[in-house]
């Protein structure tokens, strides 16, 4: 049985698409046999930034409407085998998608697969609910600031209520906290809020920070997720945190400002 | 918050207001029945009857004919002053003027406050705990919660009878409601209303206060009116005069 966690937020912008992708190639990265989909019907973005946009021909609401079967639909990663990409369609909205459909999918999905990713739609409506209605975990993206702070905490009000594990009375879903375009620089100065308020606002645990970084944006419109990106602190934030999702123990980096030294100034900084 | 009124020479001025009141809701009109109950009220709780005020609801009566004489002396004789009829057709509303009572059209059907019914909007039930106050003064007092958990944007806790515990925040946009008191273990940062029915002994009592709105028994105060020294402490929020005053707890 597969581990169906949802990459959600409530505010749009904040990084869902870029952290789903990463995460499920990180997962992949490392072994694992995982799929990632896109909720988001109507504006699909997730295929841009996996880098398999010219490949799509059937989407999640043919499979769901019986127009294409599982597999016809599922795009395989051209650099991890054993990753998967399940695209949303661009021309259907969100009320194509059905309770039983999804819920059909995730079962078949589930039977092939170790980790079911869910890039969720911003907002807190019919897309988003669907995306998240059936998860064992959730992954909550948050941005440093006051408004997606307030949002997160909204999804996660929602999470404890309106999911399956919630209606049954099953063990909660599991909150992870990921913190991105996080900019130390900026926290020192105010800008931004600190990690500490954020966790103290959210109260759950805290996966991972990705911080503000160039990679991010080059990996998206280059549509090579960013976790490939070794070399870049936030391909090695992204792999910290799927690490901590495998379980693992891993110290927290990126959150402290750290004046560049002499020799990374010459050279135009390491890290990128 | 007072406004500047020109009094001089005035016998008096006429002004807004809103007082609790007590609501006698009649299920039945037979004014022994009344008897009967009220007596057995009275010994429970005798505080409760000094010279009341209260309003007779007779809206969920289906008699168009009320003894409401008779109605009002049971209640005088216990000590209760009815001063106005709410609800019933037109012969009820022309006995009541008869009488020097007031009267009130019907409360509209679709308003949620009941006293019976427990609302908790996106929280589950396991999460809530009855709690029973120790020193019940009317029957209504008794029956509080307990609310364990963050409570989270977009929540709303109610605790309609009695007084609501929460152990655990309160976060900005959520909003917490009693009957009577509110206390809150940890951070207020969403809206907390103490004695929504009207009840201007209920009280607020956070461990830090950053609430985006307070307020007991109808009167209120926004995060712009309190005292920026008073945040992020704990306080105690109570009613004096018609004003809330905000008071440290240590």
């Amino acid at each position: 049985m597969a581990k169906i966690i949802v990459v959600t937020s409530g505010k749009g912008g904040v990084g869902k698409t870029t952290s789903a992708a990463a995460v499920a190639t990180g997962l992949a990265l490392r072994g694992q046999k995982t799929v990632v989909i896109d909720f988001d019907v109507g504006l699909r973005n997730l295929d841009l930034v996996m880098g398999c946009e010219r490949r799509v021909v059937y989407d999640l609401v043919n499979v769901i409407q019986g127009e294409a079967g599982l597999n016809q639909a599922l795009i395989r990663d051209k650099r991890i085998d054993n990753l998967h990409i399940m695209p949303a369609s661009q021309t259907r909205d969100k009320d194509a998608l059905t309770l039983e459909g999804v819920d059909q999918v995730l079962e078949s999905l589930s039977k092939d697969f170790d980790y079911i990713i869910c890039d969720s739609p911003a907002g807190i409506e019919r897309g988003a609910q669907l995306a998240m209605y059936f998860a064992d975990e959730a992954i909550v993206v948050t941005n440093p600031e006051v408004s997606s702070v307030r949002d997160s905490d909204r999804i996660l009000g929602l999470l404890s209520s309106k999911t399956r594990r919630a209606e049954r009375g099953d063990d909660p879903i599991k909150e992870h906290l990921l913190i991105t375009r996080y900019n130390p620089n900026r926290v020192d100065r105010g800008d931004m809020l600190n990690l500490e308020d954020i966790r103290e606002i959210l109260s759950i645990n805290l996966v991972g920070l990705i911080p503000e970084s160039e990679a991010v944006l080059r990996a998206s419109n280059q549509g090579v997720p960013v976790t490939h990106d070794e070399s870049s602190d936030a391909g090695q934030a992204y792999a910290d945190t799927v690490s901590r999702l495998l379980g693992e123990e891993v110290p927290l980096r990126f959150h402290e400002y750290q004046k560049k030294s002499l020799l990374s100034r010459m050279f135009g900084g390491g890290r990128r | 918050m007072s406004l500047k009124v020109e009094r001089d020479g005035m016998a008096f001025t006429f002004k807004g207001g809103m007082l609790p009141m007590t609501v006698m809701e009649l299920a039945s009109a037979d004014p022994e029945h009344i008897r009967e109950q009220l007596a057995g009220k009275l010994s429970q709780s005798p505080a409760f009857f000094h010279h009341t005020p209260v309003v007779l609801n007779v809206e969920h009566l289906d008699e168009p004919h009320l003894a409401l004489e008779r109605i009002c002396a049971v209640c005088r004789a216990h000590k209760l002053l009815p001063v106005a009829v709410r609800g019933g057709p037109d012969p009820v509303k022309q006995s009541a003027w008869a009488l020097g009572l007031g009267w009130f059209p019907p409360q509209e059907a679709a308003r949620p406050r009941s006293l019976e019914s427990v609302s908790v909007n996106e929280a589950s039930e396991e999460d809530m705990l009855p709690l029973m106050g120790d020193e019940p003064v009317a029957d209504e007092m008794a029956g509080g919660r307990i609310f364990r958990g963050t409570v989270r944007s977009g929540q709303q806790i109610t605790s309609p009878e009695g007084d609501l515990v929460v152990v655990g925040a309160v976060n900005a946009g959520a909003e917490v409601l009693a009957g009577g008191s509110v206390h809150v273990y940890g951070p207020l940062r969403g809206r907390a209303l103490a004695g929504i029915h009207g009840n201007t002994q209920a009280g607020i009592f956070c461990r830090e206060l950053r609430a985006e709105l307070l307020s007991v028994a109808g009167n209120y105060k926004r995060l712009e009116d309190i005292d920026p020294r008073l945040l992020g402490t704990a306080i105690q929020v109570r009613l004096s005069e018609a004003q809330l005053s905000i008071t440290p707890l240590d």
